[in-house]
């Protein structure tokens, strides 16, 4: 994938790996250089008697001749020029003993632990120092990076930096790889809550507290705990590194694996799974105790040959483990393409230093400096491919945080888009249903009142107050479809209450008092305009009915809510009634019946010699489905 | 007031000739009224009340604008014309939006000519005239959803809405008054003053909208 800073990655890493090989180099010359330092190389020894201590024989093949042992030389005459004499011993013995003719003369530690890699430089006394004198110096041959090596005698100036140099190389160096390896442990610990990849981070502090406590191992040279005790936490401390090494390295390329890294490639190459992961690490727990409780085991039977049979045992677990790190590393930096060069140079040359220290220890019998090396460079390493991928991070979060606010702007206007046309398509349909209504409208009153008219004038039959008569009809059909709009919030009282000037006239004309009593009968749901009109016309019918029929003097409009039947409209005169049996009235009845069941309320209409009513009764509930 | 001696002064602007001859008839027909003139614009119109008037009868579509725009000028003036609006159906929405204009009273086309001079008396008296339709309008516009603009106007009193509701519902004065308990007098002085809060109120709707629109900029 392209990223915008992968040529100062690669930069990075090849950087990182200059200065790693530039310190190995470094150290290897250095280490090389102080061994060969100034002064006669003594390099014989053997198993003599007459000292302090009684050399240990050992079974010959199986690791070392004896522990401890002695080298004894006798010094000569050329020995005499040296001003201040002293002995370097350059690997691994920082417990020596110097004896001069058997007596004890200066030295620290003990003779027969069996871990040591600091030099030691140790000053001759100068009244000692003479021809023929027998010097005997008691080391311990011991494991691990601890191999025997020479020695050398010397002026004490002389021998000093190579001391210096040395001890830089064994014991200052690795201390520090051991403090950060402490602060790593510790870290990983208490953040391995904090993050998603508990198994990483658990794993990573496993591996940092076994380097930590291999250090211990090292440092501790005459432990309060005794020196088998100390070389079992040293063996215990390498196993239980390696063990967390294989489930970290399993745990960094499971997930951090990319995505395109499918599954199915085998256990030494593929991806782990989290239920796989988490079973290694439990495995993993339980190798180490395993590992203790059988080295604990081991040095209760045989603590010298045991520790060396262990430490033999450990390194070729310790190549093999390193191999499997290795081909999944490489397998897996190779899979992301190159992706992260420094987290890659980094690792990979950490192993790498690993077996080359566990090789030259091994195969060649000399001091491994190459992890050190790598180990100093590692957090550093470590930090730097974080911080790369923190930043990687973020940036994703902010292009998914931009992508989600396109996405949700998108769908707000197609939301947006989608709901005006719903409003657009409502205001259409309930346009074109008003349209429709109007016209409906005008058609049953209006229309045929004025083409009525206009036949009759047309037939020359119609005269001046006809005419006037026909026209304030119509006029008077027109006002009531204007008032049956006016209506609003289904209010029917104040619906009739726009419909008393329409008939008031006409009764006054007529005679007959109009009494109007009118309740408040609340709002009706589904009373529009249309069942307004409907209204209108039924009571505008029934008005003429009863004027032009009854001749009353009295005409009651009365609107009221009943218990139970819902709501009564009725029309009542007290004239002398009608027949419906005549053309005119019948016709009257029928619109009045057809307009009632069109709009799906109940008409009952009497009349007797008292006079007549109209009532219409609007059950509860009539209009609410469509309301 | 206008006395037997000296009639009252009626001007009429209306654009259909039929229709003002009409009503100049109608008018003419009274003892006490008197046309001093009829126009059929707003131009002329506005000419015509520079002649003195006491009552104006008025068509709201003009040809060269709407009425309301003219009832607003007078509602601004001092000297006291009645404005009574003409229409055709009496509908609510243009005889309130007339009454908000400072109108008081409206006028059908086609009235008889007792009706008219009735109309215009009532008017002159100080009265309201008020049609049921009209009252509903204006319960439905005091009912109006909170979000719409606050005027900050007086809001009308229960009484007057209790007054209001019986109108809505056909009943004249005198039967609001028995159904309320008051003189038929005291329902006319409610009617009068529902009118005022409308012009009030629209007065102040009118400040907010031109504000709102940004046509009047006050000083910061």
């Amino acid at each position: 994938m392209p990223q915008p800073f992968a040529v100062g990655r690669w930069l990075l890493a090849a950087v990182i790996i200059g200065l790693q090989i530039l310190l190995s180099g470094l150290l290897l010359w250095a280490n090389l250089t102080a061994e060969n330092a100034p002064g006669r190389l003594i390099a014989s020894a053997g198993l003599v008697s007459g000292t302090g201590v009684t050399p240990t024989a050992l079974p010959v093949g199986r690791c070392c001749a004896a522990t401890p042992l002695v080298f004894r030389v006798p010094l000569t005459a050329a020995d005499m020029g040296l001003a201040d004499p002293a002995l370097l011993i350059s690997s691994a013995q920082d417990n020596a003993w110097l004896y001069v003719d058997g007596r004890l003369v200066a030295g620290q530690g003990r003779a027969d632990t069996v871990l040591s890699r600091r030099p030691l430089l140790l000053r001759i006394p100068r009244e000692d120092f003479r021809p023929g004198a027998r010097i005997d110096l008691v080391v311990t041959r011991a494991v691990g990076f601890g191999h025997l090596r020479p020695f050398h005698l010397g002026e004490y100036r002389a021998l000093y930096p190579s001391f210096l140099a040395l001890r830089f190389l064994r014991s200052d160096l690795p201390l520090t790889n051991a403090i950060i390896g402490a602060f790593v442990a510790a870290f990983c610990f208490c953040a391995a809550p904090l993050f998603g990849a508990r198994g990483l981070l658990l794993s990573l502090a496993g591996l940092s507290a076994g380097w930590a406590l291999q250090h211990v191992g090292l440092m501790m040279t005459d432990p309060p705990w005794g020196p088998v005790a100390n070389g079992g936490l040293y063996m215990a401390a390498f196993l239980a590194t390696l063990a967390f090494l294989v489930w970290f390295f399993v745990e960094w390329t499971s997930v951090l694996a990319p995505p395109e890294t499918g599954p199915g490639r085998g256990w030494i190459t593929g991806v782990w799974d989290a239920g796989s992961r988490q079973r290694l690490g439990w495995l993993v727990l339980f190798l180490c105790g395993m590992g203790v409780a059988l080295i604990a085991a081991r040095l209760q039977f045989d603590p010298a040959v045991g520790l060396q049979d262990i430490d033999r045992i450990i390194g070729w677990l310790g190549l093999a483990t390193l191999a499997f790190c290795l081909t999944r590393l490489v397998a897996y930096y190779l899979s992301g393409g190159g992706r992260d060069p420094i987290e890659a140079s980094a690792f990979i040359f950490v192993l790498l230093a690993a077996v080359a220290d566990i090789a030259t220890v091994r195969f060649i019998k000399s001091y491994g400096i190459f992890l050190s090396a790598a180990v100093t460079f590692f957090p550093l390493a470590l930090l730097l491919s974080l911080a790369v991928r923190a930043r990687g991070v973020f940036e994703a979060a902010t292009a998914t945080a931009d992508k989600l606010n396109l996405l949700v702007a998108e769908r707000e206007r197609e939301i947006l888009g989608g709901l005006k046309d719903r409003q657009r398509h409502e205001r259409e349909a309930l346009l074109l249903e008003e349209r429709a209504r109007i016209m409906r409208d005008m058609h049953d009153g209006l229309g045929g009142q004025l083409l009525g008219l206009v036949m009759r004038a047309r037939a020359n039959r119609l005269t001046g107050p006809a005419l006037v008569d026909g026209l304030e009809q119509s006029l008077d059909d027109l006002r009531m479809v204007v008032g049956s709009l006016e209506q609003s919030e289904g209010s029917l009282a104040a619906a009739l209450g726009a419909f008393r000037a329409q008939i008031e006239p006409r009764c006054e004309a007529a005679g007959a008092t109009l009494v109007w009593r009118i309740e408040d009968v609340g709002r009706i749901a589904g009373l529009g305009p249309d069942r307004t009109l409907q209204i209108y016309r039924i009571l505008q019918e029934a008005c003429t009915n009863a004027l032009r029929h009854g001749k009353p003097d009295r005409i009651e409009v009365r609107l009221q809510r009943t218990a139970g039947q819902g709501i009564v409209l009725s029309l009542e005169d007290n004239g002398r009634g009608f027949e419906p049996a005549t053309v005119a009235a019948g016709r009257g009845l029928a619109n009045m019946r057809r307009r009632a069941e069109l709009i799906g309320v109940m008409l009952a209409i009497e009349s007797g010699a008292d006079g007549s009513s109209v009532t219409l009764t609007i059950p509860p509930d009539a209009w609410r489905e469509d309301g | 007031m206008a006395t037997a001696e000296k009639r009252a002064r009626v001007a009429i602007i209306e654009d259909d000739p039929v229709l003002r001859d009409e009503l100049a008839y109608a008018v003419g027909q009274a003892p006490d009224l008197e046309v001093i003139g009829v126009a059929d614009c707003l131009t002329a119109g506005r000419e015509l009340l520079a002649r003195g008037v006491d009552v104006l009868l008025i068509d709201l579509a003009l040809p060269d604008g709407n009425g309301v725009e003219l009832i607003r000028e007078i509602d601004g003036r001092t000297d006291g014309i009645k404005v009574i609006v003409i229409s055709v159906f009496g509908d609510a929405q243009s005889v309130v939006r007339s009454i908000e204009a400072g109108a008081a009273g409206y006028l059908l086309k086609g009235a008889k000519p007792a009706e008219a001079a009735e109309a215009i008396r009532t008017v002159l008296d100080g009265g309201a005239p008020i049609s049921p339709s009209v009252a509903n309008h204006i319960l439905a516009r005091m009912r109006r959803p909170p979000d719409a603009p606050m005027t900050g106007g007086p809001a009308l009193s229960r009484r007057e809405i209790a007054v209001l509701t019986d109108l809505a519902k056909g009943f004249r004065y005198k039967e609001v008054a028995r159904l309320q308990g008051i003189s038929p007098n005291t329902v006319g002085d409610h009617v009068k003053s529902i009118y005022r809060k409308l012009a009030v109120n629209s007065r102040g709707e009118a400040v907010f909208e031109a504000v709102q629109a940004g046509l009047i900029r006050f000083k910061d």
